[in-house]
């Protein structure tokens, strides 16, 4: 009997299939807590927990997992989620940053799936661009409260970036007025309306997104998605620019525009060499060739023969 | 010493495909990937950006190995690797299931013509991959001089993410 036997319906070997994943939570605020509670409760083993801020009275109203305490105490988000998540699954490896996630870029190098909950659209971008380079799923999400005539609208999208699909640029997500309006605004934008049900609705769906991504309950054949929600309305639908968009290559993020250009391998061996303390004496590196001794010694025998 | 390699899905399946097809002589098919590359922890993680099958015409009559090819092949394929800076991988296939392993001829001919990749691209580490149907494994050098380490962590990204070379 299994904690995750109600779940068996994903696939029979899918409990191992979602403990091996690790993945990269960036913010651990409204979006991300529900995202990390999620994760842990369907099985995930590995998390890379990334939030540079610690918690305060104005996150209660949505921050799941946090308490009045933790707000007295200061407490910071990755330890509010790495709580919440071993409260689920004591086991899971977990890798904590209270760092800006680009600080942190080493740690998400190691992962399967990246899930961008920041509220800055520069961000989103800069996620969605090293997420590409790495060919991993980035999944993000976003809501925002827009004030129309005399009340409010509340909205917000999902999108699942895949290597060769639209990216967040090329649905409208990022945009160069988006990213200037933002740098206009820098240091003085102030606390956006958030709210926790859009939050937990959105988290929900990308939980979704990613268990179609790593399981087979249904047949599926699209690469790559988008859905929008409609607070006010109560819905979630298929974005109609991911479909017109379906097909045609991405002109922001070439496919094969992958991994670190800078990359040099004598370089890596050197700084690996500097960081690596010195043998033990005796030691000798591991060497699979050399590990195929039965195949010197045939060869050996052939030249007696 | 980790080494990874990740795959589209869609790269992986016409990499099947290809290697799968019959030849008029040869026992059996051979290719290229050529990947990026960006460090990963304390390990190394390559992006492949394509694969590249062998022409019909560049492989040789040879009763003594499932498939032989000659200089063309390798200049052709280190010229695409030239072009990006690309870490190059010669990969075949072996029928069956599980994790497949090289036999004494891959190894023989592996450790002499991967560390000649180095030649031609000095700042990318470079090697050999073998596929079974469900399952890969390979060899990576990451300098001409040095043994080479396994790459034992594959992935393929595509409909699914999957944490395997199965196919797609």
């Amino acid at each position: 009997m299994s904690w995750l036997d109600r779940q068996s319906f994903l696939g029979e070997d899918s409990e191992r299939q979602l403990r091996d994943l690790t993945i990269a939570i960036v913010g651990l605020g409204g979006g991300g807590s529900h995202v990390a509670q999620q994760s842990a409760h369907v099985g995930i083993g590995g998390f890379v927990l990334i939030d540079d801020d610690r918690i305060d009275d104005t996150n209660l109203n949505r921050l799941v997992g946090a308490t009045a305490a933790d707000v007295e105490r200061g407490e910071r988000k990755v330890d509010i989620a790495e709580r919440l998540i071993r409260g689920i699954n004591p086991g899971a490896r977990i890798i904590k940053a209270a760092s800006l996630w680009q600080d942190a870029v080493d740690a998400v190098r190691s992962c399967d799936i990246v899930f961008g909950c920041v509220d800055n659209v520069r961000g989103k971008d800069q996620l969605e661009a090293l997420c590409r380079r790495l060919m991993v799923p980035y999944i993000d999400q976003g809501m925002d409260v827009h004030s129309i005539g005399d009340g409010f609208m509340v909205a917000g999208q999902v999108v699942l970036s895949m290597p060769g699909a639209p990216c967040l640029r090329c649905l409208g997500v990022v945009t160069d007025e988006a990213l200037d309006e933002e740098g206009r605004n820098y240091g003085a934008a102030g606390g956006k309306p958030q709210v926790v049900w859009p939050n937990g609705v959105l988290s929900s769906v990308a939980i979704g997104l990613m268990m179609q991504l790593v399981t087979r309950w249904h047949d599926q054949s699209e690469v790559g998605k988008c859905l929008e929600y409609d607070g006010n309305a109560n819905t979630v639908q298929p974005s109609d620019r991911m479909r017109l968009l379906r097909g045609r290559p991405c002109p922001h993020r070439p496919v094969d525009d992958v991994g670190d250009p800078s990359f040099d391998i004598r370089r890596f061996l050197a700084n690996a060499t500097q960081q690596a303390p010195a043998p033990a004496t005796g030691a000798t590196q591991a060497n699979p060739l050399a590990a195929r001794w039965w195949v010197r010694l045939i060869r050996k025998m052939r030249q007696l023969v | 010493m980790i080494a990874a390699l990740r795959m589209r899905s869609d790269q992986l399946r016409d990499m099947r495909s290809d290697l799968a097809r019959p030849h008029a002589h040869a026992w059996e098919r051979v290719g290229f990937i050529a990947a990026a590359a960006t460090a990963a922890g304390k390990g190394v993680l390559l992006l492949a950006r394509g694969y590249m099958p062998v022409a019909d015409e560049d492989y040789l009559r040879d009763t003594g190995v499932g498939a032989a090819i000659g200089s063309n092949a390798f200049r052709n394929a280190l010229q695409w690797a030239y072009r990006d800076k690309s870490t190059l991988l010669h990969v075949h296939a072996h029928h069956g299931s599980g994790r497949p392993g090289f036999s004494g001829v891959d190894l023989r001919s592996g450790s002499e013509f991967a560390p000649s990749f180095f030649t031609t691209v000095p700042r990318m580490p470079h090697g050999m991959v073998v596929l079974s149907d469900d399952c890969a494994y390979g060899l990576l050098w990451l300098a001409e001089d040095r043994p080479p380490v396994p790459i034992e962590d594959f992935s393929q990204t595509g409909i699914h993410y999957r944490r395997d070379w199965n196919r797609p």
